[in-house]
């Protein structure tokens, strides 16, 4: 397995399919674990969805007290496991991105696993598998340098500058990559 | 129970102890291809799973998609018929709820005439149930008022298409085809977020350099990353289109050899769209002039283009005008018939193609045949076993029934599958009229605000618990499967017609088992109509991933591509629209100064009565609110977020401001799937369309208040 999530920004419409989707992933408890949100309602549509990075040397691993965050031979980051978890939050405030949530009730952390369950047999996640727009999609890491290398191939043939308005076209796409590929 | 069904090669999650069943959702007209999962053990329906082959979704889902499955084992479901005494419901059993039923339309009719029970239905079902939904009223219950929800919804479409081509297929071309165009010229659509899984098709085209042009008052997800976005005034289309084909024809972007061959009344379209100039366009549409020029030229250059609208263009007193004139926008370019360009409406209703088809329109008989031909009436007369004289002649549309009930024309009225005290215009009227009623019966399966009017309502099945077909956005006619067993005693929407049917002594013309023998019965009644069935069968929709109509032979493929070689006019010629531009019909005056427009965000699926109660949808848009540009907050002194006060001539609201430089400074936008207090309805303006019948949903005059502190 050698799959990336590839985040295009400019394409979200916002119609948070993903979080909902999120919410069905049988490990998922129904809850959300990624999220969208407008990057200003007042001056334009554009939404963003946020998932995890899957961080090679993850802050939220890093900061875990507990040596609760466990990370996969795939590189996949996952939820605290439940017995070590000490409900101390770390997670939350040490993570860039703002991925990890706590559940007040059952104090401890959960967050973006990839669907792991579903990876782990090759099947998209959730969220890019509903992703109407593929503002979020589950490829090969050729594909993406493909649609990188097409991305620039297009802004070139179209003599494009960034200007106001359409500045998110040249933002850089986030990504995970899954480092291991034994499998 | 149905088969199950997964191709091969595809994979998919399958939980231990659950299967899957192959079906499609049941929201808006992509009808998108999705699997059921249901535990083995207690049959019931535990979630969704994505499915990856369906050729026109790809596993997509919209977020009412991913969670529609929480409709059918929700608690809030009718699970035994309900009787109204003294106010209240009370539980009953069908046989206490159907002798009523029998003894009041009998009554109402014995009494008042035939005529006096109506029949409103909707597209929110499959064809199966639609077809049955006209039969029932002209064979059934004997009476010519029909009519349907899709009168808000597709009319004016369906009205421009048989006026321009001759025959109403929503797409002239299948959508699998849309990455190979060039431009996409979407006027009063927000597909993304109307129908968000269209999106990854203009995406493909566009990443290979399409174009998309989008004329919206507002800057919706889908007009932000158009190429250009033509920020038009409500109620301008016609003048914009005029425009267009102003500079089609003065910079030589017509394709004369197809015009010459193809079409009638180039010459008068060419004298009526003279005078549009694209500084007179401008004036009219408040549309900057370079940006009708840069329009028009990106339209005119692209060899292969489709011409697309949705509700923004046919909810308007001249929706069928509008939808001519676009029309005869793909027509100048000749790209009508043709790979990967042609014209095409977006279906809002999940069958709002199939079930405008097969009569439950009121001048419709099944096979888009006509009530009003008598060689129409024989043949359906004969496919029924009833005498032709024996069938009603043509009722009245949707809002106009209203009328009639309030003036005690109607007395009686059986609802099927919608909520117009919700989705129509000026429901404070409606409202009303609903309470003229003397026995009003509704099938549902939520209470919705319609059948809180009700003396009884029946508890109908939800999607997911009955065969049939749909018909979906492309004029794909595809399967919906039965996924569980009806909940408590919910019966599905045919058979409760087949029911009432046999109370009132029609009982031989309904003799149905299953939904597969009135699709049989559908198929010979469609035969040689414009819309033909005929070559269509179960079997068939799995083998080809759906079937385009017509199929007019049994061993016929179908026809993906519609108006390859002639149109479905009489003399085969398509009639280009050359029409004037006319104001809408109410416009911004003294007291009501600005313009109000409506229309749906992507959690609610129209009246809002099943996505209102999925919690998914609720938690990320419980309650309407009203886009207002901040430049005019600021003039009215508003702060974000502030409630205000909205009004027209016909009712008022109050609802949240929500600034956004994303929508013009003289229009307020406001969703509408809520009902009672909450609904803008109370203040749309009910003018109708001369041909379709379809209200002005789209445009009206609104006052603005603050209200005191």
């Amino acid at each position: 397995m050698n799959k990336i999530m590839y985040l295009e920004f400019e394409r979200c419409i916002g119609c948070r399919a993903c979080q909902a989707a999120c919410r069905e992933c049988g490990d998922h408890d129904a809850k959300e674990r990624n999220y969208v949100e407008y990057v200003d309602f007042t001056e334009s549509r554009q939404t963003f969805p946020m998932l995890c990075m899957q961080c090679k040397d993850p802050a939220c691993a890093r900061v875990c007290p507990a040596n609760a965050i466990q990370i996969t031979d795939e590189g996949v980051v996952l939820s605290a496991m439940e017995e070590k978890c000490i409900g101390c939050r770390n997670c939350t405030f040490g993570c860039p991105f703002g991925i990890p949530k706590f559940d007040f009730e059952s104090n401890k952390m959960y967050k973006c696993d990839m669907c792991y369950d579903r990876t782990k047999d090759d099947i998209a996640p959730m969220c890019a598998s509903v992703c109407p727009s593929e503002a979020i999609r589950f490829i090969d890491f050729d594909e993406m340098q493909q649609l990188r290398r097409r991305r620039t191939q297009m802004n070139l043939v179209e003599g494009k500058k960034p200007q106001e308005g359409n500045k998110w076209e040249y933002v850089p796409e986030f990504f995970g990559v899954y480092t291991d590929s034994q499998r | 129970m149905s088969q199950f069904l997964v191709k091969e090669g595809v994979k998919n999650q399958i939980r231990k102890g659950e299967k899957l069943i192959t079906t499609h959702c049941c929201y808006c007209g992509m009808q998108c291809g999705m699997h059921i999962r249901v535990n083995e053990k207690t049959n019931k329906v535990v979630g969704v799973e994505p499915r990856y082959d369906w050729v026109l979704t790809r596993g997509k889902m919209c977020p009412k998609g991913v969670t529609a499955y929480q409709t059918v084992d929700h608690p809030d479901r009718i699970k035994r018929p309900l009787i109204k005494k003294n106010g209240q419901f009370v539980e009953s059993s069908w046989e206490e709820a159907l002798d009523l039923i029998e003894r009041k339309f009998k009554e109402i009719q014995s009494s008042c005439g035939k005529d006096a029970v109506g029949v409103y239905g909707g597209v929110s079902m499959t064809n199966e149930k639609c077809y049955l939904v006209g039969k029932y009223a002209r064979v059934g219950l004997g009476t010519r008022y029909i009519d349907y929800n899709g009168r808000y919804c597709m009319s004016s479409a369906a009205g421009g298409f048989n006026k321009t081509l001759g025959m109403d297929r929503g797409s002239t071309l299948p959508w699998t085809e849309l990455e190979h165009s060039d431009c996409f010229f979407m006027s009063g659509t927000n597909t993304a977020e109307c129908h968000p899984t269209s999106i990854q098709w203009f995406w493909k085209a566009k990443d290979k350099g399409a174009k998309l042009i989008v004329a919206d008052p507002r800057e919706t997800p889908t007009a932000r990353v158009a190429d250009v976005h033509l920020d038009l005034l409500p109620g301008t289309d016609s003048a914009l289109a005029n425009g267009i084909m102003h500079l089609l024809i003065k910079h030589d972007y017509v394709d004369y050899q197809y015009v010459e061959e193809r079409c009638n009344n180039f010459a008068e379209l060419k004298e009526m769209t003279a005078k549009f100039t694209p500084e007179v366009t401008s004036k009219i549409t408040g549309v900057s002039v370079e940006k009708i020029l840069k329009a028009a030229h990106i339209f005119g250059k692209s060899p292969r283009s489709v011409v697309m609208f949705a509700r923004g263009v046919e909810q308007q007193r001249k929706g069928v005008d509008n939808v001519s004139l676009y029309t005869s926008m793909a027509l100048l370019r000749g790209q009508i018939g043709k790979f990967a360009s042609g014209v095409a409406t977006f279906t809002g209703q999940g069958n709002g193609q199939g079930g405008r088809e097969h009569g439950q329109k009121a001048d419709a008989l099944p096979g888009y045949r006509k009530i009003a031909v008598p060689e129409h009436r024989e043949y359906i007369a004969g496919v029924w076993g009833i005498k032709p004289e024996e069938l009603p002649m043509e009722g009245v549309s949707a809002y106009e029934m209203f009328d009639l009930m309030k003036n005690k024309t109607i007395r009686g009225m059986h609802v099927i599958c919608s909520n117009p005290v919700v989705s129509s215009p000026n429901i404070n009227h409606v409202t009303e009229a609903m309470k003229e009623l003397d026995f009003l019966v509704v099938n549902d399966f939520f209470l919705s605000e319609t059948a809180e009017f009700a003396d009884v309502v029946l508890p109908a099945t939800t999607w997911a618990e009955d065969e049939g077909t749909t018909t979906n956005i492309e004029g794909r006619i595809i399967r919906i499967r039965k996924v569980v067993e009806p909940l408590g005693e919910s019966k599905p929407d045919w058979e409760i017609l087949k029911l009432i049917a046999e109370r009132m002594g029609k009982g031989k013309h309904f003799q149905y088992n299953e939904p597969r023998e009135i699709f049989d019965e559908l198929r010979i009644a469609s035969k040689g109509g414009k819309a033909d069935y005929y070559g269509v069968t179960y079997e068939k929709i799995d083998e080809l991933d759906g079937m385009f109509w017509p199929v007019p032979e049994l061993d016929h493929q179908g026809t993906p591509t519609v108006f390859k070689e002639k149109f479905a006019t009489d003399d085969g010629r398509a009639n280009l629209a050359a029409i004037d531009w006319e104001e809408p019909a109410e416009v911004p005056s003294r007291e009501f100064p600005l313009w109000l427009t409506t229309g749906r965000v992507v959690f609610h699926y129209l009246s809002g009565n099943q996505t209102r109660r999925v919690d998914f949808l609720m938690e990320q848009c419980p309650e309407p609110y009203i886009e207002i540009h901040p430049e005019l907050g600021s003039a009215y002194q508003l702060e974000n977020n502030e409630r205000v006060k909205i009004s027209t001539p016909r009712g008022e609201m109050t609802a949240p401001v929500r600034f956004t430089k994303a929508i013009r400074n003289d229009t307020l936008f406001v969703p509408y799937h809520w009902g009672k207090e909450l609904s803008i309805n109370q203040l749309t303006n009910p003018a109708l369309d001369p041909i379709s019948r379809m209200p002005e949903f789209k445009v009206c005059a609104v006052k603005l208040e603050k209200l005191a502190k």
